[in-house]
This record gives C-alpha cells, structure tokens and sequence, in this order.
C-alpha cells in the first residue's frame, strides 16, 4: 500500500475531475460531494507518507506501470517522494481542500461551475504530479497542464473584459517561459539522453558541459516566468486580480509554490550547482529586487486583490532570496516562508472575496467601515495582516527572522536591511488596506452587507489558527517539517540513491547518506509566548479605548482643493481640509518617490508585447551572466 | 542534413519570439506562439534521428542486439508537446475570440485595461 500512496494521492484528483465533467449542472450535491471527497482523499493519502518518508526518513519511489531501470538506466517514468516533495504536498493538498470548501458558496450564483470544478481538480492534480514526480518531461508536461487550467480559470468570470484580457496575457508570458522549459529539457535529453531526475544528477555530477549550463540558464528563466520573480511578474496582478478568490488563493497557495519547488529541484538537486558563489549572488539578487519592487508596487494601488497579488511577488522575493542562500539556516527560512506565506496570503485571499462576496467590489476608494458588518472577517483579515508584516506571535515573523539571520550570518547585510525595510513597508500598506476597508466610515449603499456564509468562514478560521500556531511553536514546526525537508535538499545523494539504487549512486558520490547538521543556535532568540501576552494586552487596551468612544471617526466636509497636501508645511494652512482618500494613506511617500512610482507605472503598462519581451530579455541576460560566472 | 533541421529550428524559435515581442495583433501573437512551438518540437525530433535507422517498431523476438533504429522517446515525447501546443492554440484563440467582444479590437496598444 505505502508504495503506491504517490500515485493515490495525484490520480485521485484526476479522476475526481473526470466525474465531476460527467456529473456537469444537473446535481449540485452530488457535485459539491464528489469534489469535497476527492480532494479529501488527496489530503489523507499525502498525510499517510508522513510516517514513512519524514518519520522514518525513507524516500518513495514509484515506476509506473513497473518499468523499472535496467543496467541502472531509466526507461520508465518514475514517482519519487521525498522530504522536501511531501513538505510541499502536505501543504499543497490542505490549501486544495480548503480552497474546494470555500468554493461552494462562494461561486454559488456564477455560471459554468461544473467547468469550473472540472478545471479547479486539474490544476491541483497537476501540481500534485509536479511535486511528486521523478521525471524531467512530466515536470513539464503537468506545469503546463497547470498553466492551462490556471489560464482558463483567470478567465473564469469571461464576462468582465478584465478577466479576458488577464487570460490572454497569462497565457501568452505562461507559454513563453513553458517553451523555455521544455528547450531546456530537450537540450538535457541530446546531451545525457535520459529525463530521470535521479539518473541525470548522477550523470551530471561534476560534469557539466556547455549544453547543460545552457538549459540550466533556461530552466531558472523559465521557472522565474511561473514564480513571478520580478521582470516576468507583470501578469501577476492581472491573473490574480481577475481570477476568482478561491483560485487566486491557489495561485500563490500551489501555482507559485510548484516553481519554487522546480527551481529548489533543479538547481539544488539535479544541477548541484548552489555551491558556487556566483549562483548564489544570482538569486539573492533577483530575490531582493523582487521583494522590493513588488512591495513598492503594492503601495500605489487601490484595488485589493490586486495589492494582494503584488505583496505576493514580495512574499516571494523571501523564498527566493532563503532558498538562494545554500546555507542550512537559509533554506530553512525560504522553506519556512513559502510555507507561511501559502497560510496567510491564503488567508488574505480568501478575505477579499468574502469582502467581493458580501459587497460585490474590492476597489478600496469605496469600500470602508466593514468591521461592523462583517466582525469575524475583520478579524481574521488583522491576523492575516500582521503575519504577513511579521509581526510576533504571528508565523511571518519567525520566516522572517530566520531570514534575516540567515542573510546577514551569510554577509550579506544590505540585504537583511532591505527585508527589513520590505516588512515595515508590508504592514504600512497593510494599515492602508484595513483602514480602507474595514475601519472608517461605513458607506450608505453597504449598510446592509452580511457576514458571509458559515462555509466560507470555516476555511479562513482554519487558516488562521495555523498562522497563529506556526508563530507560536516554532521549534515544532521546524522540528517536524521544516528540517527534514531542508535536509533533503541539501543531500542530493539520497535522492540519486533511493531512486537507482546505490551501486549507480556510488559511482558518482563518496559520502552516501550523510545529512549536513543544521545549526539553530541563531534561530529562536525570542519568547513566542510572553509576544503573545504583550499582544492580548494590547489588543485589550485598543478594544477598551474604542468601547469608550475613543476613536469615532468625525465627519468633515472635504474642500475640493487637493494640491495643498503635497506643499511643505510652514504656518497656517492654505486651505482647510485637503482631501486625502482612505486607500491614499501614504499620498505624501508617493509624491516623494514620484519619478520612481512614474517609472514604474509606465513600466506595467498593459501591452502584452513589452511583458514578453521583459522575459526575453530576462532569458538574455541570464544566459549571459550564466556563461560569464558559472563554469 | 542534420545542422539544416538545427538551423530551420532556431530560426523558427528566434521567429517566434520575434513575433511575440514585436506584432501588435493578438492574432499574430498566437501565431508566433505557435511558431515558438514548432521550433521546440522540430529540435525535439531531430535529437532522436540517426541516419540510417529504421522505425522502432518490434515485437520482442524481433528485436536483435544489431537492431539499429531512431530513438523513440522523442517522438512519443514530440507527440504529447504536439497535443499540449494544440491546446494552448486552441484556448489563446478562444481568448482572443472574447477580447475581439468585448473590446472590439485586437490591437495590443488597446487591449490595456490592466495595468499599473
């Protein structure tokens, strides 16, 4: 039974989504109950490996249809399971089942929903494949499976001309960096003629050729496409603004984890190639300047979906600059970070469309006041909040932290400063979101908005009860998730081992098995607990004040003259109230930086043709930089 | 014989980037992306050709340690790239059909709701 767990936990999905495109609109029950299963089934089978593969340290493997090696050459596909895939898939397949929950209300009143749920079980299925195969074109060939299904799902709602035009763009830049991939794996399959992962590690080991550092160069450009690291993220806000909630959650829940999962696969594991220097500096940088211009961005907008999706690219800029790191300490903070940020961007998602959900906008210049109708989704939008700033007990702040340590242990300080001013500028333009939608003046046309269903809740309850235990028991977490998975990448040989067997995995490695300590002396320096006593303190006190009347918001009559908000203030005023919106909270930043946000406003200017060429470019440089330093 | 199937993929490849960046109808753009596709499968099924080979078609008894033939995993895996580009096809047009609705339009510099 164990054996055979990888492939339960893929095809259960699949089936699933074949049933549900028999069921079609006749029987909503039937449908909603068949989703519920599958992705449910999914979930237990990924649960079970947990004993074996992250208890027992095992790693699975599975030939489909029994092709198994013959003189330590694959020639069937292979399944291989190991810490670092199953850490993916623990979280991959609980988003999934909590994304199908929050589903069912949610798209209640749209049109197409059988195909809706037809398209929602491929896209989960396919990362599922992603993450537990073995084999170079499967990874392939279930990213674009993905691509597709996420493509047609942005364009889900196809009678709002934005949705459309978020689906051909994603659809144009997704294909471009799928073709890139698939280059790259051609180029890998001339040189070494197999697609194994495990057998190409081993034939690569040390020996690399001008055409595998060519495909290596591909394949980061190409993942970076699905990452959305920052030249090739200009679809992001499109795709995730348009799509609905509970899709856009999946988008930065497993959409966006899957290609990091890819590039954490590819450069750690079959390239070997992260302890070169050159490397390194490659993706700290790219990751730094993803985390900045993707919360600078944020900061200027005023649509809620899509401040969320540039804080995503941010989020992402974390994992990347952790995971860029090689050393244990980094690669425990990226994975950590990707984890949380699947939890509480998530989380963030799932709020703006129950703010869509019960209002019918997320434009932030008309929405306000909600925390008095909507009280739970407030709430667990502030916990969603503070995690992504990272402030304690929430589990941002333990990523983070690891993060910053382990940058600045790795001498790179001037990146520890930036993530740091990157999380001060997160939680300012989180201030803005909730003083915008749900603080302030409640609008006459919502005075009668509902909390949304109890269905839809339940999820966001979920995710944020692991948001809050991921900040409080961190060690656990580390100790039972985070640490095996770090492990697994950085020991290679394992993974080459259990897939072909050790006399091919010794030809190439001396030291089989042997796992590199990790060193928390840095991490946890701080009491999660008495964190959170300080902040139910504060939070008693902020909610007396506001008992006792202390922050009623005044009603002004705005003048209509708005230019004397950006004059230097001397003496008296120029005119007696300046108009400042609630989602234009940091007008005065804005106007200071106002040759920068220009730029790159004009930078994101819509035209499908210059996000194309941004990747092209992207792949230039990178090919160029590849073929200067790494040798 | 070879280096000219080398040489007509890249140029196909190169095209179709070139088309993607550089043509402003949507129409085109799928084009190119299919162009993009067909380089990449092209390059694919020339890695897997010897000269000389025949079709790697036996039955087991058939099959002699002489036997000399053209790689078959290129070609199952040119046929399953061949199939995920029809549909990629497919969906961009039916995209492409939606935007020419709701927009009237397909110029690129138009079709620019997004943005920001």
């Amino acid at each position: 039974m164990t054996q055979h767990l990888p492939i339960l936990a893929i095809i259960s999905l699949f089936i699933g989504a074949f049933i549900v495109s028999l069921i079609k609109e006749k029987n909503t029950t039937l449908r909603n109950t068949v989703v519920l299963i599958v992705t449910f089934a999914s979930l237990i089978f990924t649960l079970m490996m947990y004993k074996p593969i992250i208890e027992e340290g095992n790693v699975l493997t599975y030939w489909m249809g029994n092709w198994e090696p013959v003189q330590n050459w694959a020639i069937g596909i292979g399944l291989e399971v190991d810490q670092l895939s199953l850490f993916f898939g623990l979280f991959i397949s609980l988003s999934i089942v909590l994304s199908a929950m929050y589903s069912f209300k949610y798209i209640e009143n749209e049109t197409g929903k059988d195909k809706y749920y037809v398209l929602f079980l491929m896209m989960s299925a396919s990362v599922m494949g992603f993450i537990f195969t073995g084999d170079l074109f499967n990874m392939y060939v279930m990213i674009e499976i993905m691509t597709f299904a996420s493509v047609a799902l942005t364009a889900f709602r196809n009678n709002r001309p934005e949705a459309v035009e978020a689906g051909f763009k994603y659809i144009a830049i997704g294909s471009i960096g799928s073709s890139l991939i698939l280059l790259a794996t051609v180029i890998l399959y001339a040189q070494f003629h197999t697609l194994n992962l495990a057998q190409l590690a081993g034939e690569m080991y040390n020996n690399y050729t001008v055409a595998s550092i060519f495909a290596l160069a591909l394949m980061i450009v190409g993942y970076a496409v699905k990452v959305f690291a920052v030249p090739t993220h200009f679809v992001a806000p499109d795709a995730y603004m348009a799509a609905p909630s509970s899709i856009s959650m999946l988008f930065s829940g497993i959409v966006n984890k899957a290609a990091v999962y890819g590039i954490l696969r590819i450069i750690y594991v079959v390239y070997q190639s992260m302890n070169l220097p050159t490397m390194q500096f490659l993706l700290i940088f790219w990751g730094t300047v993803t985390m900045f211009v993707g919360v600078t961005m944020a900061l200027a907008q005023h649509d809620f979906k899509r401040l969320l999706a540039f804080h995503s690219i941010s989020q992402i800029g974390y994992v990347i600059t952790g995971i860029g790191l090689t050393t244990a300490l980094g690669i425990t903070g990226g994975l950590y970070h990707a984890l949380n940020h699947t939890l509480f961007k998530g989380l963030l998602f799932l709020c703006a469309g129950a703010v869509f959900y019960a209002t019918g906008t997320t434009d932030l210049d008309k929405l306000g006041g909600l925390a008095k109708r909507m009280p739970q989704t407030a709430f667990i939008f502030l916990i969603g909040a503070f995690s992504i700033s990272g402030i304690p007990p929430f589990n941002g702040f333990v990523s983070k932290w690891i993060i910053y340590q382990a940058t600045y242990e790795a001498g790179y300080a001037p990146v520890t400063i930036v993530a740091l001013l990157v999380s001060v500028m997160t939680l300012a333009s989180f201030i803005k979101v909730a003083q915008s939608a749900f603080f302030g003046q409640l609008p006459k046309e919502f005075k009668n908005v509902e909390e949304v269903p109890l269905s839809m809740r339940v999820p966001m309850w979920i995710m944020a009860i692991l948001c809050v235990i991921g900040g409080i028991v961190p060690n656990i977490v580390t100790k039972y998730l985070v640490t095996p998975a770090a492990n697994a990448v950085m020991n290679a040989s394992r993974y080459v081992e259990a897939m072909m067997g050790k006399e091919f995995a010794s030809k190439f490695y001396n030291n089989l098995g042997s796992a590199p300590v990790i060193d928390y002396k840095l991490a946890g320096y701080w009491q999660p607990i008495s964190w959170l006593i300080l902040f139910g303190v504060l939070l008693l006190a902020f909610t007396l004040v506001a008992v006792l009347g202390g922050f009623n918001p005044k009603h002004f009559s705005y003048a209509d003259e708005e230019d004397a908000k950006y004059d230097v203030f001397f003496s008296g005023e120029s005119s007696e109230f300046s108009h400042v919106a609630g989602s234009d909270l940091f007008w005065g930043l804005k106007y200071q930086f106002r040759h920068y946000f220009d730029f790159m406003h004009n930078i994101h200017s819509g035209i499908v043709n210059d996000y194309a060429l941004s990747v092209v470019f992207t792949a230039a440089v990178i090919l160029l930089y590849v073929f200067t330093f790494v040798r | 014989m070879l280096l000219m199937n080398y040489i007509t993929c890249i140029l196909l490849i190169v095209m179709g980037l070139y088309t993607i960046v550089m043509k402003k109808n949507l129409m085109k753009i799928v084009i190119g992306m299919g162009l993009l596709d067909y380089g990449i499968n092209l390059l694919l099924i020339s890695i897997g050709f010897k000269a000389g080979g025949t079709a790697p078609i036996f039955t087991i008894g058939e099959l002699k340690s002489d036997s000399f033939f053209v790689d078959p995993v290129p070609q199952a895996l040119t046929l399953t790239s061949i199939v995920i580009g029809a549909c990629v096809t497919a969906l961009a047009l039916s995209l492409v059909v939606m935007i020419n609705k709701h927009y009237g339009t397909l110029d690129t510099d138009e079709v620019r709701r997004l943005k920001g």
